[in-house]
């Protein structure tokens, strides 16, 4: 032993250890959203990872410039396919915006109430799936119950459970289906139920603490240089969210908090996602209730899209549904950016228009992106196990990453 | 305005006692087995008939289907009209509508001047179930049914559905029919006037 | 050459196997699914049948043998190919050899033939044990390093240390027992049971939580399966393995559930004892029978509270493996050594001062 701690005795050195390199993902049970990580290991501690994105590219930006302005919602539906409708609500908001108008209040409500239920389902994949990855597969189940019960919601008011499609320029597609109050109060008194257990089984438990807290830790001024945002940011103790710093839609009417937490660890991230599945139910109830009647559509023919009756009774409408349908809306020229608080981040659409049919550019911000941009901060020295929940608190996408 | 800010408690102190993680253990085998119990309960009701009893929320599929709601987007079919023929006047709207265009129209004419078409063509293993194409569609011609189990094939050419496999009579598909005309983009504008 | 002693101990063995291989193994893995399943509100696997009978599901451990027996074996490049092999044999035959010494009745004398119901009864049964069960560590260890795969490495690493470490801390925390029973045979053990209150769990009850932890880590199973930990290490030690190489690893996963529970049973439950019933009381009970019959059904209903003891702690393991999340690395480690070992080491001073001081009567 003694010869061990004589002086100048390098241990790397005189037992010819060398950093064992592997290779995490592409196709990986953690890296889900595909991923790769090129990690470098001391045994056990990560010494460098370098991150490789872009398994996902389908090319989404260039898509949109060949298709018309109305026919970029499905693809936005692509990106964050965990909450779909947030990325419908986005688009239209820019484009509304580059056209200048603004929609009607119950429609705007719409808006909130599909947006809402999108970032439920989001919030329920993440956190389920952050619990599944560290071995809870029973909680991350009951917050599969509770998704799929978001999803009859939202089959029954966009028509289909993933990729919603829901909101057109100048309005949303469908109104309310019949009882769809009810139904909402039934699937929310559920997903408490639910709620109540997965906190019970996770919270207090010191082997899930353990593993989240003071793991992939970020401090404020990194998060923010970094370009945070979205639930990851506020977990730093930033309390920025778009819905509060430039609200949109009906947000500003609406009584709701903003979860914020103190350490930015993973802990902190995993209890401002789950309070804000309080704070979504909470909007939702309130929209519900507080929702007014009247149409859901601008009433400009030439940018709305025209309802059936429409389409057989109004010659105007008919002209517009032929000439917007052929030659995609003409949005007045100009460029425009327009964020909306997506369910990882700040979402934002920039989008240029020459005044054809179809757009110029449509670029998207993914608040993914700035946060996987800053894995290997937050995970170099840390252990192997703890790249999992951080990976998974930064919830990358992979349609929104990569797009 | 009324947007507050509310601080998640992050500092979760345990008990000596919770240290032990014993206690915890106890709690979480109570909830799992709180739901083994009255899952159990029902499934043993339901092997005495009542179905309705069964907690669980997943179903056994080929026997058990769900029912899509109403407003659910199925595989696209065109519509037979009572008289045999295609409502379908092979505008070309649905087939520019199309973002992920699968859908392929040739028009032709019948003797009494009539448009329809000759060949319709929808490539199911490219179609992303959008619904453009009823949204857009002047003549209720094409309307995503409710059908939706076993659209899989062997192979894609298998998937383009010609125009004889996708014709419905109109008399299936008349629910889906009135609930668009009363679905798409909410009331017409100009209600009372016309 | 065919002597009485020589069929008894066939037909003894061959009851371990079929209770362990048997039995055990398919069901367990039938358990796992439909417990899980049941837990998270769901059916669960139901669709293996013939001709339409699906038995709830009980079909599908015998459609799983029948796939992995016809799937490929594989061998990845570059693996040391004899030891990749050897692997899972030394994994899964320690969890069987172990269940020898494990008294699953008592004794009983029929037709003047004393039948002992235990495969081998050693005088130094628990010592046995240790020693074979530490076996199955260089089965994982080498599986981990002859696949040639870094997740594989990584994982028998892991296996390696935390194995090393909750051996030292399970063999701490039965010495409070010995000490308690003054002997190493499970048979004697189990036979100073006889009365309720010396069963080991009245007294020795901490060590019977950190005995059953202790068990579970080395079982490798959640919270503590770090060495095949799915999202870290893909499979860990078994990534390489499929087909009966494969089945190997799982079946001495589930046996190795039955023994630890077959452990627990004889070392903190009593046997095949039913509480406040003497074995004496229960042949007069069974006097009906007369005398061969009495000793019969003794031995009959002894083996059926065996095992309705063992199928307890094994729902109880179940229970627990879908419930908790798992360790870090560190963190079993730190547990084994900062929490267990110290904690096992206190108990074994507590009860020797308990027994000097005449407060816990030996039985």
């Amino acid at each position: 032993m003694s010869e061990l701690i004589r002086p100048g005795y390098d241990f790397h050195k005189e037992t010819h250890t060398e950093p064992m390199v592997i290779n995490m993902g592409p196709s990986h049970p953690a890296t889900h959203g595909t991923v790769r990580f090129f990690l470098t290991l001391d045994g056990e501690i990560i010494e460098q990872i370098e991150v490789e994105i872009g398994y996902l590219h389908r090319a989404f930006e260039k898509e949109c410039e060949n298709q018309f302005w109305n026919g970029v919602f499905p693809y936005t539906d692509r990106l964050d396919y965990t909450a779909a409708a947030l990325n419908n609500v986005g688009y239209a908001l820019a484009a509304e915006k580059l056209i200048g108008i603004t929609v009607p209040e119950r429609c705007q409500y719409l808006r909130v109430i599909a947006g809402e239920l999108a970032r439920l389902s989001g919030h329920y994949t993440n956190l389920g799936a952050a619990a599944l990855e560290l071995g809870a597969l029973t909680a991350f189940i009951y917050f599969v119950e509770a998704r799929e019960l978001v999803w009859d919601l939202i089959e029954s008011l966009c028509g289909a459970r993933l990729t919603h499609n829901y909101v057109r320029i100048g309005g949303v597609t469908a109104d309310l289906p019949e009882g769809f109050a009810e139904h909402a109060r039934e699937v929310f008194r559920r997903n408490r139920e639910l709620w109540d257990d997965f906190a019970k089984l996770l919270l207090k438990n010191r082997i899930f603490l353990d593993r989240m807290r003071a793991t992939g830790g970020i401090s404020r001024q990194d998060a923010i240089e970094w370009g945070f945002t979205g639930p990851c940011l506020r977990a730093c103790g930033v309390p920025y969210d778009v819905r509060r710093a430039q609200p949109y839609l009906v947000y500003g009417q609406l009584d709701f908090d903003i979860p914020v937490g103190e350490t930015g660890d993973n802990l902190d991230r995993f209890l401002v996602r789950l309070e804000e599945i309080n704070q979504s139910i909470r909007i939702l109830e309130q929209c519900l209730e507080r929702i007014p009647p009247g149409p859901i559509n601008v009433d400009n023919p030439e940018w709305r899209q025209p309802s059936k009756d429409d389409i057989h009774r109004d010659m105007e409408s008919m002209i517009f549904h032929f000439k917007n349908t052929f030659e995609g809306q003409k949005i007045p020229a100009g460029e425009v950016y327009q964020a909306i608080e997506g369910a990882n981040g700040e979402l934002g659409f920039y989008l240029v228009s020459s005044g054809a049919g179809k757009p110029l550019k449509c670029r998207v911000r993914p608040p993914c992106f700035a946060l996987t941009s800053a894995m290997p901060l937050m995970v170099k020295g840390a252990f192997l196990a703890d790249l999992i929940p951080t990976f998974d608190m930064i919830n990358l996408i992979g349609g929104e990453c990569d797009r | 305005m009324a947007i507050g800010i509310k601080k998640v408690d992050s500092n979760i102190t345990l008990t000596l006692w919770e240290r032990m993680y014993a206690p915890e253990i106890i709690r979480g085998l109570y909830i799992t087995m709180r739901h083994f119990t009255v899952n159990l309960w029902g499934l043993a009701l339901e092997a005495l008939g009542r179905r309705d009893k069964r907690k669980i929320m997943t179903v056994y599929y080929p026997e058990e289907t769900l029912t899509p709601p109403p407003a659910y987007r199925g595989r696209p079919v065109l519509v037979r009209a009572e008289n045999g023929l295609e409502k379908c006047v092979a505008c070309g709207l649905c087939e520019v509508a199309c973002p992920p265009k699968c859908i392929k129209i040739t028009g032709g004419e019948r003797e009494n001047g009539d448009r329809y078409p000759l060949t319709y063509e929808l490539d199911g293993g490219r179609c992303i179930f959008c619904g453009f194409c009823e949204e857009v569609c002047p003549k209720d011609a094409i309307v995503m049914s409710a059908e939706w189990r076993e659209l899989c094939e062997y192979g894609r050419a298998r998937m383009v559905y010609q125009k004889e496999a996708l014709l419905y009579p109109q008399r299936n598909l008349q629910k889906r029919i009135n609930l668009i005309r009363s679905r798409y983009f909410g009331v017409s504008r100009y209600r009372g006037k016309a | 050459m065919i002597s009485p002693e020589l069929i008894e101990t066939a037909a003894k063995i061959i009851f371990v196997f079929a209770l362990t291989l048997g039995f055990f193994a398919p069901v367990l893995g039938w358990v796992e699914r439909k417990q899980s399943a049941v837990m998270q509100d769901r059916i669960g696997a139901n669709r293996a049948g013939v001709f339409g009978f699906t038995v709830i599901g009980l079909l599908h451990s015998l459609a799983d043998a029948i796939k992995l027996v016809f799937k490929e074996d594989f061998t990845p490049r570059g693996a040391e190919k004899a030891l990749h092999t050897l692997a899972p044999v030394m994994a899964v035959i320690p969890a069987l050899i172990a269940f020898a010494v494990i008294p699953f009745g008592g004794q009983y004398t029929l037709w003047g033939h004393r039948v002992n119901l235990v495969v081998a009864d050693l005088d130094v049964g628990l010592l046995f044990v240790f020693a074979i069960s530490s076996i199955s560590t260089y089965g994982v260890v080498i599986a981990g390093w002859a696949s040639n795969n870094n997740w594989s490495l990584l994982g028998g690493l892991r296996a390696s240390a935390q194995m090393f470490s909750y051996e030292v801390a399970m063999g701490l925390t039965v010495i409070a027992l010995v000490m308690y029973y003054q002997s190493l045979s499970l048979v004697e053990i189990v036979a100073k049971q006889e009365n309720f209150w010396h069963w080991g769990i009245v007294w020795h009850w901490p060590a019977f939580l950190l005995f059953f932890s202790c068990a579970i880590a080395e079982n490798k199973r959640v919270p503590f399966d770090a060495p095949e930990a799915e999202s870290e290490l893909v499979a860990g030690y078994f990534t390489e393995y499929s087909g009966m190489k494969f089945v190997m690893f799982w079946a001495a996963e589930f046996i190795e559930m039955v023994t630890i529970a077959g452990m627990c049973v004889a070392l903190f439950l009593g046997g095949h004892h039913i509480p406040f019933v003497t074995q004496a009381g229960l042949a007069e009970a069974l006097g009906a029978f007369g005398p061969n019959g009495a000793q019969v059904a003794a031995m009959l209903i002894g083996v059926g509270v065996f095992v309705f003891k063992l199928i307890l702690l094994l729902a109880l393991q179940m229970a627990v493996r879908w419930t908790l999340p798992r360790f870090r690395y560190d963190q079993i480690m730190k547990l084994g050594w900062k929490m267990i070992l110290p904690l096992s080491l206190a108990w074994i001073s507590l009860t020797g001062a308990a027994i000097l001081a005449g407060v816990m009567p030996r039985p």
